[in-house]
């Protein structure tokens, strides 16, 4: 009977991972876009592939930064509360 | 978003109590952890903005960007405790 769970639950994990990614890729492109391809031109040229490579890099360094500055503030946050921290180590 | 197959929602309706509850845990902490990476997302969106502002030539932060970054989160979370504040003190001001 819990094959229904664990399926569901497996499509739940699945689908938060890709609408994360999405969105990861949605910003990167975004930022990217604005600052390595000022003019677009007939093609990427290689400096602007280069500029793309180092931005995404530097948006998911800025990303893992972030996300771990934010963690402590909501683990602290939530251990005023007195609340569960099991949430936050899964992420 | 994928629909779930007729075999999955057959099988959901005769889950047991113990086994819905832990499903609805489950879906809780889910939820919560996706909004947790909602502020993550946007929180790098406003810092990078801010931070990384000039020609980006090497994949990693630099010795300015990465304490920027850093700050930026930390003065985020300032602001926002001096408006929850400043509402607390509203309320109990009527």
């Amino acid at each position: 009977m819990s094959d229904a769970k664990s399926a569901i639950m497996d499509q739940i994990r699945q689908q938060a991972a890709l609408s994360n990614a999405r969105a990861l890729i949605e910003k990167v492109n975004e930022h990217c876009f604005e600052r390595c391809v000022p003019k677009p031109g007939s093609s990427l040229s290689s400096s602007e592939t280069t500029c793309y490579t180092h931005c995404m890099e530097k948006y998911m360094a800025a990303w893992n930064t972030v996300s771990r500055t934010y963690l402590q503030h909501a683990q602290q946050g939530v251990a005023a509360a007195g609340g569960a921290q099991g949430v936050m180590g899964s992420i | 978003m994928d629909s779930i197959s007729p075999e999955v929602a057959e099988g959901l309706k005769n889950l047991s109590p113990r086994d819905k509850q832990e499903l609805n845990t489950f879906v809780t902490q889910e939820n919560q952890k996706a909004q947790i990476q909602a502020t993550i997302h946007s929180l790098t969106d406003l810092c990078f903005r801010k931070c990384i502002t000039s020609k980006i030539s090497a994949g990693q932060l630099d010795r300015s960007e990465q304490p920027c970054v850093q700050n930026c989160v930390d003065r985020y979370m300032d602001a926002n405790m001096v408006v929850i504040r400043h509402l607390e003190q509203m309320r109990t001001m009527q």
